[in-house]
């Protein structure tokens, strides 16, 4: 029951928001209470763990709580507690304010939902709920054209994917009878190598493998900033746990899963970083990194199942972690100097690397936030993104395989070329002359400053000790590699 | 005891960047005595240590998983030496900010990234793990970056910043994929367990371990042909350049390369690598010292020359010469740059050409400059002299006679450059008079061009290089940090014996050779091939007081000259590849249309080719 509660308390507690804030609006408050409140079964849940009190059945369908449900839960819920209280100050004066919380609460509902997902049809089905409700996000300016065309191509896109993905269950259903997440045995068949492949796509739209990515970065710049941190932090995440998840299926098949995951890392660190390093506007340029971050979980997960070792995994999961510290306040940041700008020009012009110039002196905590997250995306200690990333490294490359040691040199290199544009994003904001946005801005309250500290509070916390979060990262991969 | 001492070394002034930076820019006085405070402790807990070496590990702590390893600290002598230089040169240079300082903006970011800097470069030092090797490896190029941008409104600051993180950061590749390769193949990052059992790898592997470990140290020390960064990083506040890229955080490479020296030395071909890169890099930065009228650049190319010497000495086999002169390097170094920082301070220029003369208006920093000048050209008595006498010695001794009188031409050229700068900045004249005794404005002056011409290039003088508007010169404190590292430059060479005795009592693997500093001097005085050396040096001096008679020479060697001023092409290099990346991310840019019809043709595409994959595998 606990598990139920857990799931269904965002969703319900969704339409309730939208009427708080109608009737009352008191829309971010219900919000903050319902994201809060969902604290304590979590909590019941990690302290119970492996107790009959972690999975629902209901006739042929099971909800089971694991390991990676628990990182998905943990990830969604975390970042969507900071988002919300984020939201408070920069969503206030915003129209549909009220359909926002609902939606973004439904969203972080829907993604635990995904995580507990046993059987093909459960995940076909939360996959789909989240993707509606990011829709609605995604397209929340609805008056701006660039919004609502971020909000078409994701929706299209997504529906190609989901297609595609509907596909591959009938295929599976067709081959072996069952929808079960269970792994099939080893044995080649055509029908499950071919839904296989069609899982890989349409989920990998979702997860931005590269070239299937092309929805988001329109779609994280246009969305506003707490969603574009839900989106790259999470939402992306959800779809590779969602491709992991049907990939045990088929891990019995040999090594070409693994393969195809090493293939898309190598296409995801590149085209990411290098899309990346021409980008003047500071959302896109982060949304490009994220396809970059993508790359080096999939490294990691690559050869989690071309050796059946949890090592990669773990480090691919951590640095998930750590990528929704990193990325959350990035965007979260980015969003607070995004609001000052828009006062001050009074329209809805995209905030390039520019505009940044000497924010650091009228807002020295949000510049060290953003310095903190952009430079520990880059990969440097003492930040948690420098130990995620090690660990991946690490456990490629005690595969002492020469073509994952090759791309092991690939990624360390990208993460190089990811400081020629990470840095200058911190060069520009501790210029002395302030730009005329931030000469005149008053201070930024407390509900959005104190996520921006806590985010890079734990930013520091876990590159100091990346210990705490090994026990989670450990059982997630377990999750996959019992 | 060596436990509590080697986290209080560590943790002192990183706790202190944080309290600096809390405390805020409005108050700068408590900034400026709290750094000094946090340094200065940390300078004491690193003495202390002096001690209590030992080359078991202090300090050992799990890190939560395996890819981490242990945190193990191992206060070995090589460790603590270089401890010692990065906390007690760290405390001098802060003490020296506290003047150069005042009344700069942004105070806390500074000395925050100083402190942090301090610390990282203990940890870095005294790591026993390769994992927090290059954790801390990658922390002091975080700090140096950040401090060398740290004028972030001057683009020249920024652009230097980015060139040595990204070179440092292309070397730090390097030493992650030689730990990687350790880690895979021998299960640990423990040091000392690579040292003892680092010949069981597989040749390749260990090879490739040797020259990933070379790459790593010839970005972070500036060695050929990764040097370009250094004289870019002078854009950084000079007792930066005093500490990070003078005496610190450059000599990381020389320490990578003795630390692993001998895992590394059997490797075939990786000596002969190790002394080609120092040589052409000794010879180059000595060569581009004395061509550059800015008076950082010409430290800058220097110290990319004494690096050069010191890991020629790592592959002759030099172990203990190579460190003598590090420390010799570390001390004569800081001293030159901060005294540089003090006549900056004064002038407003960097242009050598717009000073001279100050010897009159500031006696003491006159003084104590060209003690490290003395120091730094090889002049008798003075620490450099017997360190870098020691390098030559080792060569010939072990074999090798063409790196002997390789590293005697340079040492001729430092000669050569110590002097011009000392000339320019202390002695000649301002400006417009001095320019009849320099050969090259004579030269443009035969050409019957009016105007003054830059006599390498032949184009006009470089726009002033300003550091600021000239200052008053601050008093006590300011100049305190020259007067103790004059003396050190003076004395140190006295316990040299001992230094060498103590290293080698807890370096188990390094099999060093050393002498009691009687018998080390009479070694050195008592060899011909000291005399030959000195003779260099002297030649070397003179010719700058005859330049005006062998101007055929200044003729002859126009070409290299030339190149010399242009660095020999690297930085063109460095632009190209830049350029080049550029230009292809903006090709790759190309794809990403943006139209909802080619989107979805991405997606139909991919999925045709991953079934083709999966179908053919």
């Amino acid at each position: 029951m606990t598990l139920l509660t857990l799931i269904w308390l965002p969703l319900l507690a969704a339409p309730l928001i939208y009427l708080a804030g109608r009737l009352a609006g008191r829309a971010r408050e219900m919000a903050l209470l319902a994201l809060l409140a969902a604290w304590v079964p979590f909590g019941l849940l990690v302290t119970a763990r492996g107790n009959a009190a972690a999975s629902f059945t209901y006739g042929a369908i099971t909800l089971q709580w694991d390991g990676l449900a628990l990182l998905l839960t943990l990830t969604a819920l975390g970042l969507g507690t900071t988002v919300t209280l984020y939201s408070f100050w920069q969503m206030a004066a915003e129209p549909g304010e009220e359909k926002y919380y609902a939606m973004l609460t439904a969203l972080i509902g829907t993604m635990i939902g995904l995580g507990c997902a046993r059987d093909l049809f459960n995940l076909w089905l939360w996959f789909e709920a989240m993707a509606v409700t990011s829709y609605l996000l995604v397209a929340f300016y609805r008056e701006q054209p660039a919004s609502l065309e971020a909000g078409v191509k994701y929706l299209l896109q997504s529906a190609a994917g989901s297609v595609l993905v509907l596909l591959g269950i009938a295929l599976v259903l067709a081959e072996t009878g069952s929808l079960d997440l269970a792994p099939l045995p080893p044995e080649s068949s055509f029908l499950l190598r071919l839904a296989g492949g069609l899982f890989f796509i349409g989920f990998g739209v979702k997860a931005a493998l590269v070239p299937l990515h092309t929805w988001l970065p329109d779609a994280h710049a246009q969305a506003p900033s707490g969603i574009s941190a839900m989106l790259s932090g999470v939402v992306i995440m959800a779809g590779l746990i969602a491709l992991l998840r049907v990939l045990t299926l088929l891990a019995g098949d040999g090594p070409i899963w693994g393969w195809l995951l090493l293939g898309f890392a190598a296409a995801n660190i590149t085209l990411g970083n290098l899309l990346a390093l021409r980008q003047t506007q500071v959302k896109r340029l982060l949304a490009f990194s994220s396809l970059a971050h993508m790359g080096y979980m999939l490294l990691g997960l690559g050869v989690a199942f071309l050796l059946g070792s949890r090592a990669g995994a773990e480090g691919s999961f951590f640095h998930l972690l750590s990528h929704a510290l990193l990325k959350g306040a990035a965007f979260l940041a980015v969003g607070a100097f995004l609001t000052i700008f828009h006062t001050f020009t009074q329209d809805h012009r995209p905030l390039l690397i520019s505009d940044l110039a000497g924010a650091s002196h009228r807002f020295p905590l949000v510049a060290l936030v953003l310095s903190v997250a952009v430079l520990g995306l880059g990969g440097l200690p003492p930040l948690v993104g420098f130990m995620s990333k090690w660990q991946i490294l690490t456990a490629s490359f005690a595969s002492q395989n020469g073509w994952i040691i090759a791309l092991v040199l690939l990624a360390a290199l990208n993460s190089v070329l990811s400081l020629a544009y990470y840095t200058p994003l911190v060069n520009t904001m501790y210029r002395h002359k302030p730009a005329a946005a931030f000469a005149q801005a008053t201070a930024l309250p407390i509900s959005m400053t104190l996520p921006l500290a806590l985010l890079a509070l734990a930013i520091l916390l876990l590159g100091f000790w990346p210990g705490l979060v090994q026990g989670i990262v450990n059982n997630a991969a377990g999750a996959l590699f019992p | 005891m060596p436990f509590w001492l080697i986290i209080l070394t560590i943790v002192l002034p990183w706790s202190g960047a944080i309290i600096v930076w809390s405390v805020g820019d409005h108050r700068p006085q408590i900034q400026h005595r709290l750094a000094l405070l946090f340094s200065g402790l940390a300078g004491l807990c690193a003495l202390l240590l002096i001690p209590l070496t030992s080359d078991a590990a202090a300090i050992r702590l799990p890190f939560g998983a395996a890819a981490f390893g242990d945190l193990t600290f191992i206060p070995d002598s090589l460790g603590v030496l270089l401890a010692v230089i990065a906390t007690v040169i760290g405390s001098l240079t802060v003490l020296f900010s506290n003047g150069y300082m005042q009344g700069e903006k942004s105070l806390g970011r500074y000395y925050a990234l100083v402190l942090l800097f301090i610390g990282s470069m203990v940890g870095l030092v005294l790591s026993g793990s390769l994992f927090f090797l290059f954790l801390f490896w990658e922390m002091t190029a975080l700090c140096s970056y950040a401090l060398i941008a740290f004028h972030s409104d001057n683009p020249q600051a920024v652009r230097g910043g980015m060139t040595a993180l990204l070179i440092t950061q292309l070397g730090g590749v390097g030493l992650l994929a030689g730990v990687l390769a350790i880690y895979a193949w021998l299960g640990s990052f423990d040091i000392p367990t690579f040292l003892a059992e680092g010949g069981s790898l597989p040749g390749p592997v260990l090879a490739a371990v040797g020259f990933t470990f070379l790459l790593a140290a010839a970005t972070k020390s500036a060695q050929f042909p990764f040097h370009t960064w250094l004289p870019g990083a002078m854009e950084a506040p000079t007792p930066v350049s005093a500490l990070i890229h003078a005496a610190t955080m450059v000599n990381a490479g020389v320490y990578l390369l003795v630390r692993f020296y001998p895992a590394l030395a059997g490797i075939p071909g990786w000596t002969t690598a190790v002394i080609l890169i120092g040589l052409i890099t000794a010879l180059m930065g000595s060569l581009m010292a004395l061509t550059t009228y800015d008076l950082k650049r010409t430290l800058a190319y220097s110290t990319i020359s004494q690096l050069g010497v010191m890991v020629v000495a790592v592959g002759v086999g030099g172990i203990f010469a190579s460190q003598f002169h590090l420390a010799s390097h570390a001390l004569f170094k800081a001293l030159l740059f901060l005294g540089a920082g003090a006549v900056i301070h004064q002038v407003g220029t960097r242009d050598m050409r717009q000073m001279g003369g100050l010897w009159r208006t500031m006696p003491l920093v006159a003084n104590c400059f060209v003690i490290g000048a003395a120091a730094l050209a090889g002049v008798p008595l003075l620490n450099g002299f017997w360190s870098k006498e020691l390098i030559l010695e080792t060569a010939l001794h072990n074999g090798y006679p063409w790196v002997y009188l390789t590293l005697v031409l340079t040492a001729g050229l430092t000669a050569a450059y110590a002097v011009r700068m000392v000339w320019w900045v202390f002695v000649g004249w301002r400006t417009e008079q001095f320019q009849l005794l320099d050969p090259g404005f004579q030269v443009a002056q035969f050409k019957g061009i009016g105007e003054a011409l830059d006599p390498v290039t032949d184009s006009p003088a470089p726009a002033t290089v300003h550091s600021g508007s000239p200052h008053p010169s601050p008093q006590f404190p300011f100049h305190a940090p020259l007067v103790i590292l004059a003396l050190g430059t003076l004395l140190s060479w006295l316990i040299a014996g001992e230094m060498g005795h103590w290293l080698a009592q807890t370096l188990p693997f390094h099999n060093l050779h050393v002498l009691p500093t009687l018998e080390l001097v009479a070694e050195i005085t008592l060899n011909e091939a000291t005399l030959l050396a000195l003779m260099v040096t002297a030649a070397g001096m003179v010719i700058w007081w005859w330049r005006g008679r062998i101007l055929w020479v200044w003729y002859w060697f126009r070409p290299l000259r030339q190149a010399a001023r242009h660095d020999f092409g690297f930085t063109w290099l460095n632009d190209r590849i830049v350029t080049d990346v550029k230009g292809f991310a903006a090709a790759w840019q190309l794809t990403q249309t943006g139209q909802l019809n080619w989107n979805m043709a991405g997606i139909v595409m991919a999925l045709l080719v991953i079934l083709l994959i999966i179908f053919n595998w």
